[in-house]
């Protein structure tokens, strides 16, 4: 701990040195009696010892979802009585406190301890916490013991995933199963075509309707049920909007909230962050994915590089063949627009959702006339934007964030044609 | 709250000097005091709040010298203790700006402040009591500089105990 005298003593030696000049110049006792009392604080001031203070810094959860708050506490005990610390919990810059403050001013009995307790709110991403400024004084504040105390924490808060029933649909299945149907006949529940029996045929599939009416033994073959590759491409080359409330968040809740509901219907999720720096979760199923794909949209954020990305950097085994790519991206950049197309023409399945950055910044305008004139430019030229992804057969979804997601996604299910290839 | 005690010791500062003199000067400097008091309990900056305590302290001595009234201990000290209910509640008010305070707080402060009053007239009235015999035996060609060394003695004093101690920490 580092003792230094404040500003306040400084004011105090200083009135007690005018005050005694007076009492010389107009030869009269009184000005010197005025400043006993702060001479007497002076005093008291000189002789005190830095304060033994244990700090320890305690988090409701290491992990929470966007919205839900964690609960700050931060004891400061002390064996000796300590009359004034101030302590102030370093809060990141993306985070905002809720009910509670994060500095406070306390007081400690000797051998007791004083709590500060507030709500902190995060936004997504992982956030260090644990850095606490000390500062006790004494008495009169006339001198500061200042230190800093770290206990890193980490709070990861992940994005909120909206629940989605209408996705859309891959093209191509994989052979694990599913819940899509598959044009290849095999086990399966939906009935599919009806063939003569051969041996090696279950008894159970025999049709004995057919086999009754044409006299000869028919079976029921189904069409097989089976899952399918979804690789969700994140751009992550710009970004418009407020922070917590701009494109690339709304573009990773809507990635968590489509991986999340692919997982459901046991698809393999694989994520690629395609921006300044590309990162990527293999395709893969389960819960455990989920958690993967989670903690790599953590980390999801606009980094500005010179070099150039290119789709060669990503492994093979991350952009599986037959996958579905679902791109979200709010089209800012050219640049993802060429590596989408680039993978349309690799023959992948391709779906683009266009989170809009126009909605997201007419929120941050005030609306005056000419602003929502170069809003409604901005829209069209986007809109004119589109028809290049349409001209190569890629269906284009656009979602403007205060709408939900579901609607979007279910008028695009009902226009895209059904046809599941195995 | 703490911002009311600073401004109410000030109006109690500014009130006094008209009051022991009632001359145009005394109330003029003792205004330019208030001025500076209400910038600094507005502010909570501490320049103003330094030059406050001064321009009362020089409006006091001021009308102290004008009106030459019997010799106050009692006064003397109250404004002592206001000129410090002045600087003391501001320092205050700048560490509880947008902190929660504990209560405990507040209670060690008022506990500490009745403890300095109490102290502060005790020895008031005890060095009263010793200038008074002291005062017949010096003589009176050295009382002003006997004076002048004992003001320097006590700042001298009071600025190198409280610089030793913070090389010490």
């Amino acid at each position: 701990m580092s003792g230094h005298l404040t500003p306040l003593a400084v004011s105090l030696v200083i009135v007690v040195a005018w005050a005694v000049a007076l009492a010389v110049l107009t030869a009269r006792p009184e000005p010197f009696v005025a400043a006993l009392p702060i001479v007497l604080v002076l005093g008291l001031a000189t002789r005190r010892r830095a304060p033994a203070l244990t700090v320890t810094h305690e988090i409701s959860a290491a992990r929470v979802i966007e919205g839900e708050a964690v609960t700050v506490t931060v004891t400061v005990q002390a064996p000796a009585s300590v009359p004034f610390v101030e302590v102030l919990d370093a809060v990141p810059a993306a985070c905002a406190p809720g009910a509670g403050r994060p500095r406070a001013l306390l007081a400690l009995a000797a051998g007791g301890s004083a709590s500060l307790r507030y709500d902190l709110h995060a936004g997504r991403g992982a956030h260090g916490l644990g850095t606490v400024a000390i500062r006790a004084r004494d008495r009169w504040g006339l001198r500061a013991w200042d230190s800093v105390h770290t206990d890193r924490k980490v709070v990861r808060v992940y994005p909120r995933a909206v629940p989605l029933r209408s996705l859309p649909r891959p093209v191509q299945t994989h052979s694990s199963v599913g819940d899509y149907v598959s044009p290849v006949l095999g086990e399966g529940i939906e009935p599919g075509d009806v063939r003569r029996f051969a041996p090696g045929d279950r008894l159970r599939l025999v049709n004995w309707r057919a086999s009754l009416r044409l006299g000869t033994l028919y079976v029921t073959q189904h069409h097989r049920e089976r899952n399918a590759a979804v690789v969700l491409m994140l751009d992550t080359l710009a970004q418009a909007g407020p922070a917590g409330d701009d494109t690339l968040d709304h573009s990773v809740r809507a990635v968590a909230s489509l991986a999340t509901a692919y997982l459901a219907r046991k698809d393999r999720v694989g994520l690629l962050t395609y921006g300044g720096t590309i990162d990527w979760v293999r395709p893969a199923t389960g819960a455990l994915q989920y958690a993967r794909i989670a903690d790599t949209l953590l980390r999801a954020d606009v980094v500005f590089t010179y070099v150039s990305k290119d789709l060669a950097f990503v492994p093979p085994r991350v952009l599986p063949p037959r996958a579905m790519v679902l791109a979200v991206t709010p089209l800012l950049d050219a640049r993802f627009a060429t590596a989408a197309l680039d993978l349309a023409a690799r023959g992948f399945d391709l779906a683009v959702l266009m989170v809009s950055p126009v909605d997201v910044t007419r929120r941050m305008l005030r609306g005056a006339p000419a602003e929502r004139l170069a809003c409604r430019l901005w829209e069209l030229e986007r809109r004119a934007s589109f028809d290049r992804f349409r001209r190569h057969g890629i269906a284009v979804m656009e979602w403007r964030p205060s709408d939900p997601l579901e609607p979007v996604l279910a008028a695009h299910g009902r226009r895209r044609r059904p046809r599941v290839a195995g | 709250m703490t911002r009311l005690v600073a401004a109410a010791a000030a109006l109690a500062l500014g009130m006094l000097p008209p009051l022991i003199a009632p001359v145009p000067l005394v109330a003029a400097v003792a205004a330019l005091g208030l001025g500076l008091a209400a910038l600094a309990v507005l502010s909570l900056r501490r320049g103003p709040a330094t030059a406050a305590a001064c321009v009362f302290l020089s409006a006091y001595a001021l009308a102290l010298w004008l009106a030459e009234p019997a010799i106050g201990v009692l006064g003397a000290t109250a404004e002592g203790l206001a000129v410090l209910a002045l600087l003391h509640p501001l320092e205050l008010a700048r560490a509880a700006r947008r902190a929660v305070v504990d209560a405990r707080v507040v209670r060690s402060q008022a506990l500490g402040w009745l403890a300095l009053a109490a102290g502060a007239l005790g020895a008031a009235a005890v060095i009263a009591v010793l200038a008074g015999g002291l005062a017949s035996s010096v003589p009176l060609a050295a009382a002003p500089l006997l004076a002048a060394a004992g003001a320097l003695g006590v700042v001298l004093g009071l600025t190198t105990a409280l610089l030793r101690r913070t090389r010490a920490l």
